[in-house]
Formats: C-alpha cells, structure tokens, sequence
C-alpha cells in the first residue's frame, strides 16, 4: 500500500472530541498504528520534539497554570498522578501529646497537626532530607521503638500553649481572644527544633515554619492546655494525602467554538451570555462582510456579531446548545491534545517545580522500566 | 522525655506515707494512697476522693466530676 500523510486539515479534524447537547464523540485518539491505512503513525522521538509544547498561562509560587499541547492523554495524566502521589514532601508523621486538656481529643488533634503545610529551605528538603526508615521490630526489643532518628530524616517540632485570663481586658469584654490569653492555638504557635546538621540547612528564611501561620488548631479556655511534642517524616502522597505537595493538580482540555453561520444582532449578545464573561466578543459587521455574497452578513453591515474571542476561558456549560436559534450554526468541542494543568500548591514546593519534578519523576520511572526489560534479556 | 511511672492506687499498698522510708516517694496530703483526685464539671477544680466518700464536689457541691487525664506521654500517628 503506497504511504499517504493526512492534509493539516485532516489532522486538526482528528484532535477534536465533538460536543453534542447530550452526547460526546470521538473520545478516543486515534493517531496510532494500524487505524489508517497507509498512514505512518509508529512513535517517533523526533516528531514529538517537533510538535511538543508547554505554555505558561500564570505561574507564581503557589498557582501555575500551563498548556501541555501535543502529548497524549496518558503521558498528560501521568504528570498529574505523580504530582499528586509521588512528589514527597515533609509533614508531621507522630505526635507525643504530653498533656491536651483542651475539648479536642488527642486523636483529631494528632490528625489536624498531620495536615499543616510547612516550608522550609529548597536545598535542605531536596539534599539533606532523606527518607526515614521505620525499624522493623523483629527482635520485639522495647529499645528499639526510638532507634533510627537521626537529623537527617526527623525534623522535631513542639508546640506549648497555655490559657490563662487577660488581667487587661476591658470589663464587659465578650470577645475570647481578648478575655484570654491564647484562646486560639494556631499553625504560629508550633516551634521548630532543629538538631544535629539541621540549623545548617533550615535556619532564618529557610526554617522550618508553617506555610499559613494563622491555621486555627484548637481553641482553648482558662485553664486548658496543650503540650506536644511532633516528629516529621519525609513521605509521599500514595501514603496519605497530607504529604501531598498539591491541593490540587488537575487538566481540562481545550475548549473549541466554531461558530458556522453568523449569529447576528440581538441574536449575538445572547450568544454572548451564553458563555462566561470574555469567551464571546461582539464586533460589527463591516462593509466588506455584508457585500460578499453568500456569507451571511448581506444587508446586516453596522450590525453586531458574534465572534470567538478566548476559548480556553469557556467552562463548557453547552447553555448554547439549549437554544434553538443557535443549535445548528455552533459547534462545540475539546482538542484531545491539549491540556491546561491547573496546579496548586500547599506551599513546600514553588507549584511549577513540583511538575519539573513530576517530569523527572516519570523519567525515573522509565529508566527503571528499561532496566528491568534489558535484565528479562530481551 | 521524663514521666513518672504510673501506680495503681491501692488502699494497702502506700497506707504509711507520712513516713516516707528509703527510696519512698514523698506524696503530700493530697496524694495518700486511696485517694484519687478528679475534676469539678461545674467549677474545674481538683477534687480529692476517699474510697466510698459521696461523689461530689468539696467547693461548690456539683455531682459531676470528671476523672483526671493521664500524666504519661501518648504517642499518636498524625493521621
Ligand atoms: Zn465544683
């Protein structure tokens, strides 16, 4: 069979998932051997390196937002599973409550420690912090319940708050932050405690501090208080979400308008509303639209009409599909290949190094698959 | 980390504490043996107990008292 390459036309017809008022078509990609025939689709690194994109929409320290354009779904989703389960980051992992007279029980107030996000230096998380290592008991020895701390992969923290009455407060006073002292316990009120080689690597901008001081933890009244002790751990978000570095990593993909035959007049403005704010522009029809013939606009010139101004902005709500003055001259849909990631960080990573790392991370991954394959020898 | 080694209160075993022998902790009147402190749920103070004593608060006289929480250290999973 002689070889053929599909026209551009072809190809972007292919990318495109069709969006109907109640159905979705073409979910599938297609762009893999043996669909077409005489079609080379076999992988090639040289292509992807042609076509591959990333764009950054906004990107400060804890929202970035980018295009992946021209990678296939599975790669696109890799990168956010791995941001979400496999970017480690340090929380705190056990907590020694030496007395919590407060009306949280130990248990949830263990829990609600094991949620904060803390920040700390870069290169001390990255190089100095390794994993901690639980001792596995085998010998049942009671000593060995305390082994295996050391500075390298246990960051001690403390937190003592008491309640007392506020001598200075104003009589008739109601408001408890000003009745007492301490009657909010917040993320603040925890204590780094560095050891060994940690004030190195985790001291003045690069402490150990919480990323939100203000988290509320408990509240507490005359009388109450909590005295703990926290110890942090290296771990990843497969284990429990808290060590999660993203409070979300999500991708859509990009929404298409094709707007077929001209929506005009009072006809485009609902148009307009039928999209959130910014996705549909009005502009008028000029003299050289309404004198071509057969293209909609004849006699309409000074008119206004509906043109597609930002699509990546439009939620797909398919409100416009509901009319039926619009229903055959839109077409809705979602290019297959590219995504918009929105990721958020908790704080411990700058959010567009925790996809850098998600990138290393899945190469990590396949160096080990390849040595696994070339061990089976094959 | 210091605590101190939980005792089970009994009646028989420190009824001669105002001695205070070798090795002996010394207890104020507050904690001799038999006698259990527990907390007021009216007016939170600390309320010393004699075994078969009337449950009831020495300050204000409420009925509801609350057992003291314990002086060791718990270890808990953050999770
Ligand atoms: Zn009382």
């Amino acid at each position: 069979m002689p070889r053929r390459e599909p026209s551009e036309e072809e190809v972007e017809r292919r990318k495109i998932v069709g969006i109907n008022a109640e159905t979705i078509t073409d979910v599938s990609s297609t762009d893999y051997p043996g669909v077409y025939p005489g079609e080379d689709h076999s992988w090639d690194l040289d292509k992807i390196r042609r076509t591959l994109q990333i764009e950054f929409h906004h990107n400060e320290p804890l929202l970035a937002s980018f295009s992946l354009i021209g990678a296939d779904a599975s790669i696109a989703n890799a990168f956010r599973r791995i941001m979400i389960a496999d970017v480690p980051t340090l929380a705190i992992e056990t907590v020694y409550i030496d007395n919590n007279t407060s009306v949280i029980q130990d248990e949830v107030l263990a829990h609600r420690l094991g949620l904060i996000p803390f920040r700390g230096g870069r290169e001390g998380l990255d190089k100095f912090m390794k994993w901690y290592k639980k001792p596995d008991n085998g010998g049942g020895g009671d000593d060995d319940a305390n082994t295996g701390y050391f500075d390298y992969n246990t960051v001690a923290l403390r937190l003592s708050v008491e309640c007392t009455h506020n001598e200075a407060a104003a009589p008739g006073e109601t408001d408890p932050t000003k009745l007492y002292h301490h009657a909010h316990v917040y993320a603040k009120d925890i204590v780094f405690e560095p050891i060994g080689r940690q004030d190195q690597y985790f001291s003045g901008e690069d402490a150990i501090a919480p990323v939100h001081p203000d988290i509320l933890i408990a509240k507490l009244r005359p009388g109450q208080e909590i005295h703990c002790t926290m110890h942090m751990h290296k771990g990843v978000g497969s284990d429990h979400a808290k060590f999660s570095p993203v409070a979300t990593a999500s991708y859509r993909l990009m929404p298409t308008i094709d707007i077929l035959r001209p929506i005009i007049g009072a006809d485009a403005e609902k148009f307009a509303k039928c999209f959130p704010p910014g996705v549909i522009g009005l502009e008028k029809v000029t003299r050289k639209e309404a004198a071509r013939q057969g293209s909609g606009y004849e006699g309409h010139e000074g008119e206004l009409k509906a043109v597609v101004r930002d699509p990546m902005r439009d939620t797909v709500s398919r409100e416009c599909l509901r009319h039926d003055e619009f229903k055959d001259k839109v077409k809705l849909g979602r290019r297959r290949d590219h995504f918009i990631y929105q990721v958020e960080s908790t704080g411990q990573w700058d959010s567009d190094a925790i996809f850098l790392e998600a990138v290393a991370h899945l190469k990590e991954k396949a160096r080990r698959l390849e040595k696994q394959l070339l061990e089976m020898g094959c | 980390m210091s605590r101190e080694q939980y005792q089970i209160p009994t009646g028989t075993q420190q009824s001669f504490t105002t001695g205070g022998g070798s090795g002996g902790r010394e207890y104020g009147v507050e904690s001799r043996a038999g006698i259990m402190h527990y907390i007021c749920g009216d007016c939170a103070v600390r309320v010393p107990l004699e075994k078969d004593a009337p449950i009831r608060c020495q300050k204000c006289g409420a009925r509801v008292l609350y057992k003291e929480r314990t002086k060791r250290m718990v270890q808990f999973e953050a999770r």
